[in-house]
């Protein structure tokens, strides 16, 4: 040992290289205004927004969120039913995509036989991989007719009348189209996003967690329900975020099956509209006050998406913090 | 080496019951044979110690007695494990019945995500609903015995992921003892613990012993002879040798078993 030591004391210094000074400099300032871009990027978009859409703020004012009218003829718009339409689609979503979801990930990750695991699996990648105008398109040509013949027609014939379930269920027009149909298939849409994140993150808990909720006697729900899920539970959240992110700006699909009325109806059988469909719909042809309340109507959509954000952070952090 | 052995006090009753009786025991994992004909008897409120080199079979001993294996499809036992008499491997027993009997603290420390006070209410909200003063004792009682409850007292309601690696143990075994069980199995349960933890969870064992029959897998020879009263050393699926500790480490039958607890292989 000690020869050693000396050995590497009587020899030569290292030469070492100087380190060249300018690349450094540039690769920092590359990377800076990588970074900076982003800035730019999203106050570039959000100025836009706002300029482009300030004609309609300024002509409706306050009234611009809770009018109904949509009226081209008299330069008359309110974007409340789109608003609610965006809202009502994207809770639908939720509603129907989430538990699917989550029985999908608990499925795989607990209970699946490898033989089925497997294909599963892949079809749940292939399917979060579909573009959005090919569930557009199956929901027009597949999905609504079915869902006329057999849930709207035979629906609105038992609550006619009735209160309260009446307005909500009850379909005038018995289409298929409508904010439900546009929820469902949206629903369709967030599934693979949130059902793959929450399988992952269930996978990456130790076995011996599982393990050991198992060993002192829970059955297979008392694991899931209350070892497994909390354990990943930020993560299922951020997922659901994820999810609603999408549910909230889709357009193509939403555009094909939502039915495109500019009135609010109180039944989530009628058609209606989003922020997305409404702007998808009459962007070609808009012009002068239409084209700002079109803006308008982006800018809410933004700032709607912010909010979810917002409180999806909040959340995930209330969550972590326990 | 033997010399540095700290025996544990042999307080040998020969005439305690066995509790688990196992008999003609294969085990496989697929095709894979990892137990061959194993046969042992563990005695009430004794400890016993299961050593022997990594890959030995002495864990996947223990994951059989509370059925832990059963998780995995590819996973089958034959033969006969009797706890009290009755075959816990065969198809007719309620998993999650034996499981609540046979309690197990496993290599890491594995808190639930909850409450200190729920952590441990858990197991026995499993299977029983006591009213919740009862609760609050047994949950007191199970943090007591577990030499918990003075560091967590004040914090009760504050989540078990956030005490110490040593803590979440003892937490473990209290979750355990709460539930009243008739065994215990406990898997290396100090290999990812400080010196420290561990001679607290060795003291553990001690004091436990008195109410329940315990099984222990340590790669630590020490450990096992400190704690332990009987010890199986395994190798390469099969019981080598299987005796009192003291015999085990002081004057072994086998010379195989002689050269592990020497150091001299393993």
């Amino acid at each position: 040992m000690a020869a050693v030591t000396d050995q590497m004391a009587s020899g030569m210094p290292a030469v070492r290289r100087t380190p060249k000074g300018t690349f450094d400099l540039v690769f920092r300032n590359a990377s800076f205004l990588a970074a900076l871009f982003v800035l730019v990027l999203l106050a570039g978009i959000i100025a836009a927004m706002v300029a482009g859409g300030w004609p309609a703020f300024r002509e409706f004012g306050f009234g611009f969120l809770t009018s109904s009218v949509w009226d081209t003829q008299n330069e008359q718009y309110g974007a409340f039913p789109a608003i609610v339409g965006t809202l009502s689609t994207a809770l639908i979503a939720l509603v129907v995509g989430v538990p699917l979801s989550l029985g999908i990930a608990v499925f795989l990750t607990q209970l699946a036989p490898p033989w089925f695991k497997r294909p599963v699996s892949t079809a749940i990648e292939l399917l979060a991989a579909v573009p959005s105008i090919i569930y557009g398109m199956w929901g027009l040509f597949v999905f609504v007719p079915l869902f006329a013949a057999y849930v709207q027609i035979p629906l609105s014939n038992i609550v006619e009348g009735m209160p309260i379930v009446g307005t909500i269920l009850y379909s005038r027009s018995p289409s298929g189209l409508g904010i439900l149909t546009a929820g469902i298939i949206l629903a369709f849409m967030i599934i693979p996003f949130i059902a793959s994140i929450t399988r992952d993150m269930l996978e990456q808990i130790p076995s011996v967690l599982r393990e050991s909720a198992y060993g002192i006697g829970a059955t297979t729900w008392e694991v899931v329900r209350y070892v497994l899920v909390p354990q990943a539970g930020v993560s299922i959240i951020g997922a659901v975020m994820l999810g609603l992110g999408r549910a909230l700006g889709e357009t193509m699909a939403v555009t094909f099956v939502v039915g495109n009325a500019n009135r609010l109806s109180a039944s989530v059988m009628d058609p209606g509209s989003t922020i997305a469909s409404r702007i998808a719909n009459e962007f070609n042809e808009a012009l002068g006050l239409q084209l700002h309340a079109l803006i308008a109507l982006g800018c809410i959509l933004f700032f709607v998406t912010f909010v979810v954000l917002v409180i999806a952070r909040i959340l995930v952090a209330r969550v972590k913090s326990f | 080496m033997l010399s540095t052995l700290e025996l544990s006090p042999q307080v040998l009753d020969a005439q305690a019951p066995i509790r688990i009786a196992v008999k003609n025991l294969d085990f496989y994992y697929g095709e894979h044979k990892a137990l061959k004909n194993v046969n042992l008897s563990f005695r009430d409120r004794h400890v016993t110690a299961l050593i022997g080199p990594s890959g030995c079979g002495k864990s996947t001993l223990l994951r059989i007695f509370n059925r832990i294996y059963s998780l995995y499809p590819e996973q089958r036992a034959t033969g006969e494990v009797l706890l009290d008499g009755r075959n816990v491997i065969s198809n007719d027993v309620d998993v999650n019945e034996l499981r609540s009997r046979i309690g197990m603290v496993f290599q890491k420390p594995t808190p639930f995500p909850m409450s200190i006070y729920d952590n441990v209410a858990f197991g026995i909200r499993l299977y029983e609903k006591p009213p919740k003063s009862e609760l609050d004792d047994r949950v007191e009682g199970a943090l007591r015995r577990s030499a918990l409850w003075d560091e967590v007292k004040d914090k009760l309601k504050s989540s078990g992921m956030g005490l110490s690696g040593g803590q979440q143990q003892r937490l473990c075994i209290a979750r355990t003892i709460a539930q009243k069980p008739e065994v215990i199995l406990f898997d290396e349960p100090t290999s990812a613990l400080d010196p420290i933890s561990t001679g607290k969870i060795e003291d553990l064992l001690e004091q436990l012993k008195s109410d329940f029959t315990i099984v222990i897998v340590t790669h630590n020879m020490q450990q096992a002879a400190r704690v332990s009263q009987y010890t199986a050393f395994m190798y390469l699926g099969e019981v080598v040798e299987f005796d009192a500790t003291n015999t085990i480490f002081m004057n072994p039958n086998k010379k195989q078993t002689q050269d592990y607890v020497t150091g001299r292989f393993g």
